[in-house]
C-alpha cells in the first residue's frame, strides 16, 4: 500500500468544478480557499462573499479512507467542534474516466493503481430556535486557516466567534 | 442506486446509465434509495464495494462482471449537478469505456 499523497496538479485541475454557485444562500460565485491541515492532501473550502460555506472539500491520492482524519481536522477549526458532524462528510473514489482524457491517462500509467478519494463537507441548512442557520467561514486568522462557525443566514461576516473574542479583549485593555 | 428527487440522479445520471448499459450490452438495475427493499441492496453494496459514508452520496454506479466481480465506476460530484454532467461525458468518451467496448478491457 502506497502512502496517501497530495493530488497531481493535472488531476486537480480536472477536479475542479466549473462556476459553483453558493447553495441555497445568494447564488453568487463561490471562490474556492485552500486551507492549510496536516493531511496529506488539499482541503478547499467554497464560500461565496458573504462568507457562507457552500461545501467544502478534501482530495487525496490514496487507498485509505480519509473522512476519519479530516474530521479531526475540520474539529480543530470550528466553534464549537460539534459543528463537524460524522454524516456531513461523504466520500466520493474518483478512478481517472470521469475525469477527462488528460487525467485518465495519467492515473492509468500511475503505479500502484489508487483512486483519488474526495470528502465532501457540506452542511445543509438547519434551525437554531426556528431561525434558519447556516456553515460559515472566516479566512482573517492567518493565510490558510480558517475558523467554521454557525450563524443565521443572513449574519454579517463580523459574526465569527474568534473575531468576536479578539475585538472584546481589545475592549478589556 | 439513485433517488428520483436528486437533480445529479434523475434525469441525468439515469439516462447516462441507460446509454452506458446500452454500449456494454449489460442490463440495468435501478436502486432506487426511497424504496426500502431496494435500499437494502443499495447500502449492501455500498458497504462493501461502493463509497461509504453514514449518509452516503448518490448516484453511484456500480459494474458487475460475468464472474461476479463488482466494480466501483461513477459517484456524483456534490459541488453542482454541472460539475456531475460534464463527469458523465467524460466517462462515456474515456479511452476505459472505449477499451470495454471492444473486449479489451
Amino acid at each position: 500500500m502506497a502512502r496517501p499523497s497530495a493530488v497531481p496538479p493535472v488531476v486537480a485541475r480536472a477536479l475542479r468544478p466549473a462556476h459553483p454557485k453558493c447553495y441555497r444562500h445568494c447564488e453568487r460565485e463561490t471562490l474556492p480557499h485552500t486551507v492549510r491541515t496536516a493531511l496529506p492532501g488539499e482541503l478547499r473550502v467554497f464560500a461565496c462573499p458573504g462568507g457562507v460555506v457552500s461545501v467544502a472539500s478534501y482530495t487525496e491520492w490514496s487507498d485509505r479512507d480519509p473522512q476519519s482524519r479530516l474530521l479531526r481536522e475540520l474539529r480543530r477549526r470550528a466553534l464549537p467542534p460539534s459543528l463537524v458532524r460524522r454524516w456531513d462528510l461523504r466520500a466520493a473514489s474518483r478512478h481517472g474516466p470521469e475525469l477527462g482524457r488528460t487525467a485518465e491517462r495519467f492515473l492509468e500509467r500511475a503505479r500502484p493503481v489508487r483512486p483519488i478519494r474526495v470528502v465532501y463537507w457540506r452542511v445543509y441548512p438547519f434551525e437554531v430556535r426556528k431561525i434558519q442557520h447556516r456553515l460559515f467561514a472566516c479566512f482573517r486568522h492567518g493565510t490558510g486557516s480558517a475558523v467554521f462557525y454557525a450563524a443565521p443566514f443572513d449574519a454579517a461576516p463580523g459574526e465569527c466567534p474568534r473575531c468576536r473574542t479578539g475585538s472584546s479583549r481589545l475592549r478589556r485593555r | 442506486m439513485l433517488a428520483n428527487w436528486c437533480p445529479h440522479c434523475v434525469p441525468l445520471s439515469d439516462r447516462n446509465v441507460r446509454t452506458l448499459a446500452r454500449r456494454l450490452r449489460v442490463p440495468v438495475q435501478r436502486l432506487d434509495i426511497d424504496r426500502p427493499a431496494q435500499l437494502k441492496v443499495a447500502d449492501r453494496l455500498v458497504r462493501s464495494h461502493g463509497d461509504r459514508s453514514p449518509d452516503y452520496l448518490i448516484p453511484q454506479v456500480f459494474l458487475e462482471w460475468s464472474d461476479g466481480k463488482v466494480d466501483h465506476l461513477f459517484t456524483g460530484f456534490s459541488e453542482e449537478v454541472a460539475r456531475t454532467r460534464r463527469a458523465w461525458h467524460d466517462f462515456l468518451t474515456s479511452d476505459w469505456l472505449r477499451r470495454i467496448e471492444h473486449g479489451s478491457g
